[in-house]
């Protein structure tokens, strides 16, 4: 009996612990690599992760519209908050290890990553269309962020060198695994990023079509390539590229400036960030509103604008004086602000068709050509719909001024600088000051393959 | 110390003696009972009188009593008590060994119990004798000062917030630190469960006065029975249970008052003044616009003077019911308590109450089988502190600038200040409570397969769910414009099934016992919220009256264990000590590729005291020397740390899939190899005993996200590559020094220390942001690392740090990074006395630290000579004002940043010595009860940190702001201090 009660302990022991699925445990809010990409639907949905990176605070839901106008604050706004990140921008006084600096690269080579999976992952896509979609959206995605780190991080582009100075790391093949995760890459030179941007956002062009709901086209990456031939002062590429765009009647200025901001995907906008309640850049710590606006209960009113620059640059019956200005009510009131970002679900125009005439005005003034239209039709299509004044005969300053009018706060103002030489207070254009450091942990996890810019 | 003992006691029988009147004489001698030798110094007393005397140094003495004395109490230190009839005039009496050997005692152990004097291993136990009646918010702050090895770090005075408890220092980097903790034999959940980005603390919802003890596995020998999960040592924790005999009921009530243990002292309006008008000067400015273009108010005219500072802080209070009925006869045994508890703590809206009820029942159901079973719940509520890096922690307050009104014109809080307001958030319906509804239980069943083989099986739960309630109204920073409801829901349950198997044998002079088991384990964690916004009203409180559903998530995450475990001790004549175990942990926590784990010990044990040649010692009398080794693991490295992992993320109205992490299939647990050497010994007949030990732990495998270019896509990779070192003493020494029928004197003392060492990393971990904690090879855990901050410039009031070659600069970004504090304790540990004479009794307890440096981050905003308008602490008057002046206090510069960048100006030594706990009682003499028909009565008063001395400026030097990562130990950051509480209370039996 006892021998048999014992035996009976032990098969019941011993079976609890044969019960081979004992210790199997799937994730429940993650897939596991190896189930994750199996078909069209999943490659579609690393698209999609590609733009929901770029929409986080640290691309285009803050930094990259925020920063190079924080970094040209000179006589135009000043960083009033207590991030200690943005104050070093806004004052050129960055440390190695700049916070905003660090996410910025981070991400971007995290969406850099997510693209690449897309490209290697397109055997799976069945549909041709949507292959040929597909990879022209992850192109662009790869393109233009790399455009983006080689402005902020590389040193100016300048067409009278041969713009060896380094740029950013360009990333072509994904990370699958632990060795992959490891590989140091150098930084390529500025010309190299130029190179690789131009080829992936031409490609880009051919594959993406003429309409993608509220997704990247043909037309976003011939924006960004104007954008990109015109940094790199190729005027002839960039008037074309926006006469391109033009010339296609999708897009046109709204009647009223604010209407862009205010309202989502109008005919104005050839890009916007989409944001809506549950899902955009932040509302306390991160995101445009967040640090511009002052509106009861909404925004940290970081961001002050100088009110020389606005009277300087607006005349009083221009509609985007009262109408992009205005006096604070929420947080740090009684002062101005800027009211293109005022609300935390607005969607974030990257790309307006304002900056493609404002473009073609400009190439076309420095070229002498009236390709699409003379540069003073063009200009006064911007100005009139402001109800300002008509400008006969426009100088290359005339032009260059109303790009500042126009497209203030909205990411370019450095870069401006940047391409045109100029200087923001007492920081020339190729001040070491006014390129990005490459995070210290870079350098740190590449073992010093990664080299950082001069001055930090 | 014993002669001034007999020279009071003398004093004190030469006042008593003159009262008497009809005498008698009685002379006789007192002996050990065991060698017949005579005893010096026993005391002599007449019952029911004050009469009495001492033995002379060959046992002898001589009394004189009243005629009608009957009865002699004799007593002495170290031998039992006894009563003895007087008959004639001579006495002669043998006194046995005292009963106040504590190696003797039964000490819980892993799936099972063990006397103290056969223990192998490192053990401390702290018992309810220790705490029971003080007002602790959680059980584990009765192991501080009390419990050598064990380092608590209490953190903040938030309620029911989580704390740092470290055993025999740190032993790991990026997986859990806290020991494993397990409760009457089920391993419970003690990781916070909340989503704010403070941890609560699980076990705070425990009724300290259910607790019979609580044991601390510190070494490998006795912690690797619980193999991968034993490497930051193991509470076991027990509760009380029934006893045989007349049921008794026990009723306790207290209640008490706090307040801070310290608050800082700010500029009053004059001194701010005088300080930003200084600043602004200096810096090219005016003082009153500047004012007006941060603050948007005109309040630099004003003559408000406000104390913000004091605004965060409110009287609280604590009272507290328990009730308990035990009782029992030879077959069935049980405890039945219930409690209510509630405090209102120190900082405005920090409240938690607690209600527990418990029923512990033993049953006999023939002399072969048993059951029981061990059944609580309990329900608390917790309105809780924002976190310290919030806007809206009350702390925070004390930036404001005193300018400022307290209210507006309309009577309500002021919301136009330099900062939010927080106060804004003490009014109407807004609020952040986390309920909480737990049980820890279990069933058992034990057969007697033989007499001695016994098998066991067990099944216990933790089941523990958190409600998360927050509502904002329209005024507050987060609930603007229109105002915030959040949800959270989250449960957590373990269910845990042991079985085992006991053997036990004696052959003559070998005594064998061994233990084999089996246990799996799986727990789940599961949860959902939704957050919603815009509401009619600040009266609508709930998500149903939201016009905007804003968030809401739902998850789940499940981790499984599958055990077998296996102990031998053998015992030799009752002095060879020989112990040896062994675990075998599977887990679905590791990767595929090492799923299974080994955790071998072993140890041994020799008392030096039953051999012959230390036997006949009168001045020892317990020596043994043991020694153990070990390994154990670490399992809290994440469920799903091993995995390649992709994630879903939002795009507007769509879901993208995103990389998240890169696995490596032979992720697994963090490995402990311990080695302990320890000595027990008690002299003078046990009346001081020590215990000492060194250990020396070699952790390896230590899971590291390793950095990795973050231009591959991801940022980290985990793996299992460091190594860290943990070196120390253990020391305790308890010791009755006054025993006898009056005055009773018992002291203990314990010291500890660890030097922790990290021995390889992939790359050093620098600060982050505002924190100075690093990880660096050759460096402690958490070493401070930064610009170090050599003073001021007399000549010019510059701000200076140390550069390369020695040399200073006031250019902050050309100083160099060195080693600027080390928040590891140089020795910690705690001093207990105990008094009492005839009902009275007093406990007092102390706690002291001596290294541990902190870094207070605020000082970056409060310590900055006017950088900015935050408030600035009253040292900062202090400032340099002209060539020549010798300060530490740069030049005050309005934004200039002079002495603002994060450097060691704000790294100050945490060294303190505190009265934790004190505790004065009566008990009421039992005659004066028996008419009351009251068994037992004692009324008493209690204080939590009655007094704290210490060289930090800041708030409390016991702080660890837990919204930084677990690297940056002892920082400061607008952390509240712990409470100074004052308690009264009685407990009466019947």
């Amino acid at each position: 009996m006892k021998r048999i009660i014992l035996i009976g302990i032990i098969a019941f022991t011993t079976g609890l612990g044969a019960c081979k699925k004992a210790l199997e445990v799937d994730p429940q809010q993650n897939i596991k690599a190896e189930d994750a990409i199996k078909n069209e639907q999943d490659v579609k949905a690393l698209v999609i992760g590609c733009y929901s990176i770029m929409g986080g605070g640290a691309l285009y839901g803050t930094n990259l519209l925020m920063l190079p106008d924080l970094q040209a604050s000179e006589g135009y706004c000043s960083w009033r908050g207590t991030f200690q990140s943005y104050r070093q921008v806004a004052n050129k006084s960055l440390i190695r290890d700049n916070t905003e600096a660090n996410r910025t690269w981070t991400a971007a080579y995290r969406a850099i990553n997510n693209a690449n999976l897309v490209l290697t992952n397109l055997d799976k896509v069945t549909d041709v269309d949507n292959r040929k979609l597909y990879e022209g959206e992850a192109l662009f995605v790869r393109g233009v962020l790399l455009f983006e780190l080689t402005r902020l991080y590389g040193g100016g582009f300048d067409p009278l060198t041969a713009n060896a100075q380094l740029g950013a790391v360009i990333k072509n093949t994904p990370t699958t695994d632990e060795a992959g995760a490891f590989a140091a890459i150098p930084r390529s030179t500025v010309a190299q990023n130029y190179t690789q941007v131009i080829a992936d956002l031409t490609t880009a062009v051919t594959k993406l079509p003429d309409e993608n709901g509220t997704r990247v086209n043909r037309f976003t990456a011939l924006a960004f390539l104007s954008r990109v031939y015109l940094q790199k002062s190729d005027f002839i590429n960039a008037r074309n590229a926006a006469n391109t765009i033009i010339g296609s009647g999708y897009y046109g200025l709204n009647p009223v400036p604010t209407a862009v901001f205010t309202n989502k995907n109008t005919k104005e906008s050839i890009w916007e960030i989409q944001q809506n309640d549950q899902n955009n850049a932040g509302n306390s710590n991160d995101g445009m509103a967040t640090f511009y606006a002052s509106l009861p209960g909404i925004g940290r009113a970081d961001v002050r604008m100088s009110t020389a620059f606005i009277n300087a640059f607006y005349e009083p019956t221009d509609a985007r004086y009262d109408g992009w200005y205005y006096v604070g009510t929420g947080a740090r009131p009684g002062n101005t602000y800027c009211s293109k970002w005022n609300a935390f679900e607005q969607n974030l125009p990257i790309v307006r068709i304002a900056e493609m005439y404002l473009i073609r005005a400009e190439c076309n003034r420095r070229l002498g050509t009236n390709l699409g239209d003379t540069p003073e039709n063009d200009l006064d299509v911007v100005r009139s719909r402001s109800r300002a004044s008509f400008i006969a005969a426009p100088t290359l300053t005339d032009i260059l001024n109303e790009r500042r009018r126009e497209l203030a706060f909205e990411g370019i103002r450095i870069h401006d600088i940047k391409r045109l030489k100029s200087a923001t207070g007492s920081f020339p254009w190729n001040d070491n000051k006014l390129v990005l450091p490459i995070p210290q942990r870079e350098i740190d996890a590449t073992s010093g393959v990664l080299v950082q810019n001069p001055g930090y | 110390m014993r002669r001034s003992f007999l020279f009071l006691l003398g004093l004190f029988l030469l006042t008593a003696q003159a009262a008497l009147a009809q005498t008698k004489t009685v002379t006789g001698k007192i002996t050990d009972v065991k060698d017949g030798a005579p005893i010096a110094g026993a005391s002599i007393q007449v019952k029911d009188s004050k009469a009495g005397t001492t033995t002379a140094n060959d046992g002898s003495f001589s009394i004189t009593l009243p005629a009608n004395a009957t009865t002699l109490i004799i007593a002495a230190i170290g031998y039992e008590k006894q009563e003895v009839r007087i008959s004639g005039n001579t006495v002669q009496v043998a006194l046995k060994a005292g009963e106040a050997r504590n190696i003797d005692e039964v000490i819980v152990v892993g799936y099972g119990t063990r006397v103290k004097r056969d223990v192998t291993s490192s053990i401390s136990r702290v018992t309810s004798k220790d705490f029971q009646n003080l007002p602790l918010p959680s059980f584990e702050q009765a192991l501080q000062g009390r419990a050598s090895g064990v380092f608590i770090n209490t953190g903040s005075g938030k309620l029911g917030q989580g704390l740092n408890i470290r055993v025999r220092g740190i032993s790991s980097i990026s997986a859990n630190q806290q020991p494993f903790v397990v409760i009457d034999g089920v391993p419970v959940v003690s990781q916070s469960l909340g989503s704010s980005t403070e941890p609560d603390n699980p076990l705070a919802t425990l009724n300290p006065d259910d607790i019979e003890s609580v044991e601390v596995l510190k070494d490998a020998s006795s912690a690797a029975i619980y193999g991968s999960r034993a490497s930051n040592g193991v509470l076991l924790i027990t509760t009380k249970g029934g006893k045989q005999g007349r049921s008794k009921l026990n009723v306790g009530y207290y209640t008490g008052w706090s307040e801070p243990t310290r608050k800082q002292k700010f500029l009053n309006a004059t001194q701010y003044k005088e300080l930003f008008t200084a600043a602004a000067t200096n810096a090219g400015y005016v003082a009153e616009d500047e004012f007006r273009d941060n603050t948007g108010t005109e309040d630099w005219a004003s003559t408000n003077n406000t104390n913000w500072a004091d605004q965060a802080f409110q009287k609280g209070y604590v009272r507290q019911y328990n009730i308990s009925l035990t009782g029992g006869d030879a077959r069935t045994k049980f405890l039945l308590s219930g409690s209510f508890n509630d405090q209102k703590g120190i900082i405005i809206g920090n409240r938690l109450t607690r209600a527990t009820g418990r029923l512990n029942i033993d049953h006999n159901i023939n002399n072969r089988f048993k059951a029981g079973a061990n059944l609580s719940l309990t329900q608390s509520n917790n309105y809780r502190v924002p976190s310290d890096n919030a806007f809206s922690n009350p702390l925070q307050l004390n930036a404001l600038p005193p300018l400022h009104p307290l209210l507006d014109a309309s009577g309500q809080s002021n919301n136009a200040t330099l900062y939010y307001n927080n106060l804004i958030e003490q009014e109407g319906n807004n609020r952040n409570l986390n309920k909480t509804y737990r049980t820890i239980s279990n069933l058992y069943a034990e057969w007697a397969i033989q007499p001695n083989l016994r098998f066991r099986t067990q099944v216990g739960i933790d089941w523990n769910n958190l409600q998360e309630n927050q509502f904002l109204g329209r005024r507050t920073l987060d609930g603007a414009p229109e105002g915030y409801s959040y949800d959270n829901q989250v449960t957590a349950s373990v269910l845990t099934t042991t079985n085992t198997l006991a053997w036990n044998n004696k052959y003559g002079d070998h005594s064998i016992d061994a233990l084999g088991g089996i246990e799996y384990q799986r727990g789940i964690s599961s949860g959902a919220s939704v957050e919603g916004r815009a509401f009619a009203s600040d009266k609508f409180t709930k998500i149903a009256n939201a016009a905007i559903i804003s968030n809401g998530s739902s998850s789940e995450t499940q981790f499984r264990f599958m055990s077998y475990f296996t102990r031998a001790n053998y015992k030799f004549k009752n002095k060879y000590l020989l112990g040896a175990s062994f675990r075998v942990d599977g887990s679905s926590r590791f990767g595929k590729d090492k799923q299974y784990g080994v955790f071998p010990a072993a140890s041994v044990g020799w008392i030096l005291s039953e051999e012959n040649f230390l036997r006949n010692s009168n001045f020892l009398s317990f020596l043994k020397l043991r020694s153990s080794y070990g390994r154990t693991g670490n399992a809290e490295i994440g469920n799903f740390s091993a995995l390649s992992l992709y994630g879903s993320a939002a795009y507007a109205n769509i879901a993208g899939l995103v990389t998240t992490q890169i696995g490596i299939p032979n992720l697994t647990w963090e490995n402990t190899d311990q080695f302990d050497i320890g000595l027990d010994f008690s002299i003078l007949k046990n009346r001081i005993s020590f215990e000492v030990d060194y250990f020396s732990k070699n952790t390896k495998d230590l899971l590291l996200a390793v950095p990795v270019p973050a231009t591959n896509g991801y940022t980290t990779v985990v793996k299992n590559i460091g190594d860290m070192t943990n070196k120390g003493f253990d020391f305790t020494m308890n010791a009755t020094i006054l025993r006898g029928t009056g005055f009773n004197w018992t002291t203990s003392f314990n010291i500890s220390t660890y030097k922790n060492e990290v021995t390889r990393l992939v790359a050093p971990v620098p600060p982050g942001g505002r924190t100075v904690g690093r990880l660096a090879v050759g460096a402690p855990f958490g070493q401070f690392f930064g610009r170090k901050y050599m003073g001021v410039d007399p000549a010019n009031g510059d701000a200076l740090y140390l550069a390369a070659n020695g040399t200073t600069t006031n250019d902050y970004s050309a100083a160099i990074d060195t080693e600027i504090g080390d928040p590891n304790p140089d020795f910690y540990g705690g001093w207990n006395n105990k008094f009492s004479y005839k009902g009275f009794d007093l406990d007092v307890q102390c706690q002291f630290v001596k290294g541990g440096d902190l870094f207070n981050i605020a000082g970056i905003f409060q310590s900055v000579n006017g950088d900015y308008f935050d408030n600035q602490t009253t040292d900062q008057l202090n400032y340099w004002k002209k060539p020549g002046d010798v300060t530490n206090i740069p030049q005050p510069r309005l934004y200039d940043g002079n002495g603002a960048g994060k450097s060691s100006r704000w790294v100050q030594d945490g060294s303190y010595f505190r009265i934790k706990s004190l505790n004065f009682g009566y008990n009421f003499p039992v005659k004066w009860l028996k008419k009351a028909k009251i068994e037992s009565a004692r009324l008493y008063v209690a204080g939590q940190n009655l007094a704290t001395f210490t060289k930090y400026k800041g708030y409390d030097p016991e702080v660890n702001a837990t919204y930084v990562s677990n690297v940056n130990l002892g920082h400061d950051f607008y952390t509240p201090p712990q409470a100074r509480t004052i308690t009264i209370g009685v407990n009466l039996g019947f």
